[in-house]
């Protein structure tokens, strides 16, 4: 039970955190029709560069200045690039971000190798939190829930009680429209890329102390949140919660079950041929942790496309 | 085949809330040509998307040939005899105005999955191409993508595209927009030579054409057909002005 | 047409000769430069010609390969079929799985399409390492070239005749793809898949059809690359193998029908011939791929014809300078960039920052077997003053181009002699 919870607890943190990084990009995709390649990339570029700020202006310091730094990152990359290639189409637009994705991730090798760097949390943010069932809960998992949770408010109550956030949410239904009525929308375009790309940073930033920061971990959680936009709905902000909440916990607890299909099999008592099958039959289910939200993606992509909270097809 | 072509009872389409096609009954008999007029956003292509299979009816139904094709898929639509044109020019861009035939001639002979044989070499499918090329004059242009063609040309090209499937019923949405005077009389007259043995139902605004080509008409307005009948009939129709003209106009 | 003919011509004349013309190693690269030309020829049948932007290619090419090396350790190591028949099994699998995958993937469209794509990639990719017996953990499943038809595919010599003579056959087999209904059907896809519908045409199927053969020849590609290494390894699930591909196919040009193989092939050779000089191979791969994405949207193997076309419209005598400067702007550019990145990638390296001591001046780095001070400003001007110059070429060129446009349009308006008398008589009646 306590090992349940505690799988529980951190497949809720991880989620909050593909949240963190999703919402930029479904708000990107919702916007621009842009299914932005690079936005993994402005996650670990948080890490880096909060990485290079640490020393210099402290821990809580290079956490206020990466995401800004990232920010200003993305605004060039909508502004620079993104737009001059906006009339060849859709498609045009994602291999661009896609060209970027892998310059950026490329560079990094360039200046901080081919390896991970020693980013870590600084030693007053590493105690325990509370016991669960004698093993300790790390602070720091629960303080990046709750930076999560804090942008997730933060974000909603800006896009729904405030003026630019109407301008924003009309911006991103109906561009052309919110032009006609005289509203900038090429400066909103710009703003939202670039507060998306800051929430991605400021994500890298607080993870990457905690988990590792190397040149793979915007590959690495990058499908993560392709699967996340896609199964919560392209363009929807609570789409993303619920479906960053549903594949970490998901995750998360699917590692702890050494079950596999076979078990399931044994119960009807075809075990024993089930398991001189072998191949997908004696996997566990643990080590298909990762394969699960491919699956997942598939299967919301056919069966509605839309997404769990995206329009009806 | 007795009795008409097509026969609409009852055709509802709404979206979300809003509803376009309030109930429209309709009967087309075979062999005539069949104008449908009326005043912007009575839904006349949305009659035709019904017809042709891009949209499914929320209500009602659709008869051709004996066969109801309400919500069936526009492949199959095609296949039963029944071809449309598009309001808004839907070619291929990329591709020369001979491919854009050709491609449209191919499905008839059953050429889908041919990849075993060289399309060059079969001289029906060439043969037909460049007859459809002729009818609509548009065989000096064989070569010239056609993205690149004037907008009138586009059009003729559209009514080409349409054809090539040999359609019991033809469907056509505003064939003549965007043409000069001398290029809408050549096309009214194209229509009603390629039409003879065809049904043929056109949106169309230009009123002389509408009047002179067609055997009856039919008037939409906001969603259902207030009215049927001949040219005569309709031009003298006191809700057909009011429905055009606003407040009864004193002579 | 002609021209192309000798072209084509000439390349595989080329082709033929070139294991008397390269060394063993270099043969080697020649090898899969064949493989990657395939490959993107392959996947540009879906995404140039069908327009279907496919983010996963790299499983039905893994899937051929894995399929072909349990072939050739079947029947107790003699292999289910003749060494040279064996790229049958990697064709057959690489249709079982695109047929399936195809089936899936086209019953959506444009990014949502890319993202199926994607996904089964990556189930795929996620699945492999556990399931040992089929594609055998990290040490991969080998095997071993057997002798057939009196040659003993020994030698890298034979490895690549095999290779070339499969690559050609199939490149062949795609391009008269292209000359059939089906095939002109495919460009329909890309075009206008809607109005495809409206004209009978079941979309859904000929989409599926036209990816199960894209992954079929990508299959050979596979089975292809085995037969050369004699191994099989998951890692040829990873992402990275779809990202170059993808790469590779728009550098040298999708609209052409041998632009990918094009950029497939200058790639993956350049790749190999500057490995041993740089480590930035992929970072160069990357900001070109950009920047013909952002500028020279037909690839590389497009600049002939759009210069044929401009000397068309211009005349040789105006376009000759245009050209000049575009090639200049090019050179000066990429040998800044060059210079920059592989001084940058010294300077960042373990090594050197090893070597520094704190408040000595910073050690030299060696470059062109030149000792360049990063501490000198001329070290760092010279990367610069190249960027400039190749920048203010670039600028002239474009001026110029637009100053031709300008010239054209301004003598389309202007009337003839005959108009301009005519106007004149008109002013003085």
């Amino acid at each position: 039970m306590d090992q349940f919870l505690v799988s529980l607890m951190n497949g809720l943190v991880y989620g909050l955190l593909l949240f963190m990084v999703s919402a930029g990009l479904t708000l990107i995709f919702g916007m621009m029709g842009v299914l932005n390649f690079a936005h993994a990339s402005f996650y670990m570029l948080g890490a880096y560069f909060a990485y290079m700020l640490q020393d210099a202006i402290g821990f809580w310091g290079a956490l206020v200045v990466s995401p800004l730094l990232v920010a200003l990152v993305g605004v060039v990359v909508e502004r620079f690039f993104l737009r001059r290639v906006h009339r060849y189409g859709h498609a045009h637009e994602l291999l661009v971000t896609f060209g970027l994705s892998f310059i950026i991730a490329e560079s990094v090798k360039l200046f901080f190798g081919n390896y991970p760097v020693d980013y870590r949390i600084p030693a007053a943010l590493d105690i325990p939190a509370f016991s669960v069932g004698g093993a300790q809960y790390p602070a720091y998992r629960l303080l990046m829930g709750g930076i999560a949770v804090a942008m997730f408010v933060l974000i909603y109550l800006l896009l729904t009680r405030t003026r630019v956030g109407i301008v924003v949410r009309s911006a991103i239904y109906k561009p052309r429209m919110a032009e006609a009525l005289g509203h900038n929308v090429p400066l909103v375009f710009m703003g939202v890329f670039g507060v998306g790309a800051a929430l991605a940073g400021l994500a890298g930033a607080v993870a990457g102390a905690f988990y590792t920061t190397n040149p793979n971990m915007a590959l690495e959680l990058g499908v993560m949140v392709f699967v996340v936009v896609v199964v919560g709905g392209l363009g929807s902000l609570e789409g993303a919660m619920l479906a960053s909440l549903l594949i970490g916990v998901i995750t998360s607890l699917a590692v702890s079950v050494d079950r596999s299909l076979a078990d399931l099999f044994a119960l009807a008592g075809a075990g024993d041929w089930a398991r001189s099958v072998g191949g997908l039959m004696t996997l566990k289910i643990s080590s298909l942790s990762a394969t699960i939200p491919f699956a997942l993606m598939l299967l919301i992509l056919l069966v509605r496309p839309g997404g769990l909270m995206g329009e009806k097809d | 085949m007795t009795g008409p072509i097509l026969s609409i009872r009852g055709l509802r389409k709404s979206f979300g809330a809003t509803e376009i096609m309030r109930g429209v009954a309709l009967d087309v008999h075979t062999g005539e040509r069949h104008a449908l007029i009326g005043p912007n956003g009575a839904g006349k292509s949305t009659l035709f998307h019904l017809l042709s299979g891009h949209l499914a009816p929320s209500a009602g139904e659709i008869r051709f040939d004996g066969r109801q094709i309400g919500g069936r898929s526009p492949q199959a639509i095609n296949r039963l005899g029944l071809a449309r044109s598009f309001q808004i020019t839907n070619v291929f861009p990329g591709l020369t105005v001979f491919e854009n035939i050709r491609l449209a001639v191919m499905r008839p002979y059953g050429l889908q999955y041919a990849f075993w044989k060289f399309i060059d070499h079969d001289r029906r499918i060439r043969r037909e191409t460049e007859r459809l090329l002729e009818l609509v004059r548009l065989t000096a242009r064989a070569s010239t993508l056609a993205g690149e063609m004037a907008y009138s040309e586009q059009r003729s090209l559209e009514i080409a595209m349409t054809l090539a499937s040999d359609p019991k019923l033809v469907l056509l949405d505003e064939p003549m927009a965007g043409m000069a005077t001398e290029e809408t009389q050549y096309t009214a007259q194209l229509v009603r030579e390629v039409t003879q043995g065809r049904t043929l139902m056109i949106v169309e605004h230009d009123m002389d054409v509408v009047f002179s080509l067609s055997d009856r008409i039919s008037v939409l307005v906001y969603g259902q057909v207030i009215a049927t009948g001949s040219p005569d009939e309709i031009r003298n129709d006191d809700r057909v002005k009011e429905a055009y003209l606003g407040e009864e106009v004193s002579a | 047409m002609k021209t192309a003919f000798l072209c084509v011509a000439a390349g595989v004349a080329a082709l033929l000769a070139l294991p008397f013309l390269l060394s063993q190693g270099l043969l080697n690269a020649a090898v899969q430069m064949l493989i990657a030309a395939l490959f993107a020829t392959a996947y540009n049948l879906l995404c140039g010609q069908g327009g279907m932007l496919s983010f996963g290619h790299a499983a039905y090419f893994g899937v051929g390969a894995f399929a072909t090396v349990h072939a050739m350790n079947a029947v107790g190591g003699a292999g289910l079929l003749p060494t040279p028949l064996l790229p049958v099994v990697g064709a057959v699998f690489g249709l079982l799985l695109g047929s399936i995958a195809g089936w899936f993937a086209t019953q959506r469209t444009g990014t949502y399409f890319a993202m199926i794509t994607l996904a089964i990639a990556e189930l795929v990719h996620s699945l492999a390492p556990h399931l040992k017996g089929l594609f055998g953990g990290e040490a991969g499943v080998s095997s071993m070239r057997m002798p057939a038809w009196g040659f003993d595919f020994g030698s890298t010599t034979q490895v690549y005749y095999l290779t070339l003579g499969w690559a050609l056959l199939c490149v062949a087999l795609l391009y008269l793809y292209t000359r059939t209904p089906m095939g002109r059907l495919t460009f329909g896809l890309r075009e206008n898949s809607h109005r495809l519908r409206f004209l009978g045409y079941n979309v859904h199927g000929l989409g599926t059809a036209v990816f199960a053969i894209s992954a079929m020849f990508s299959g050979v590609a596979g089975g292809l690359q085995v037969m050369s290494n004699e191994s099989a390894n998951y890692v040829v699930f990873d992402p990275s193998l779809s990202a170059a591909v993808i790469l590779n196919s728009y550098i040298g040009g999708v609209k052409m029908f041998l632009g990918p193989a094009f950029g497939a092939a200058i790639m993956t050779f350049f790749g190999y011939a500057v490995s041993d000089l740089t480590q930035s191979w992929l970072l160069y791969q990357g900001i070109l791929f950009v920047l013909v994405m952002m500028f020279m949207p037909t690839g590389l193997a497009g600049l002939p014809g759009m210069v044929r076309r401009l000397v068309q419209r211009f005349g040789f005598a105006q376009v000759m300078p245009l050209v000049a400067l575009s090639c200049g702007a090019a050179l000066s550019l990429g040998a800044g960039g060059v210079f920059l990145v592989e001084l940058l990638r010294r300077v960042f390296s373990q090594d050197y920052r090893a070597a520094i001591v704190a408040g000595n001046d910073w050690p030299a780095v060696t470059l062109l077997s030149r000792d360049w001070l990063p501490g000198s400003p001329i070290t760092w001007l010279v990367p610069v003053a190249l960027l400039a110059v190749g920048a203010a070429l670039a600028w002239l060129a474009r001026r110029r181009r637009a100053a031709l446009e300008a010239a054209e349009a301004v003598d389309a308006a202007a009337p003839t002699a005959l108009e301009a008398d005519a106007i004149v008589k008109e002013g003085l009646a």
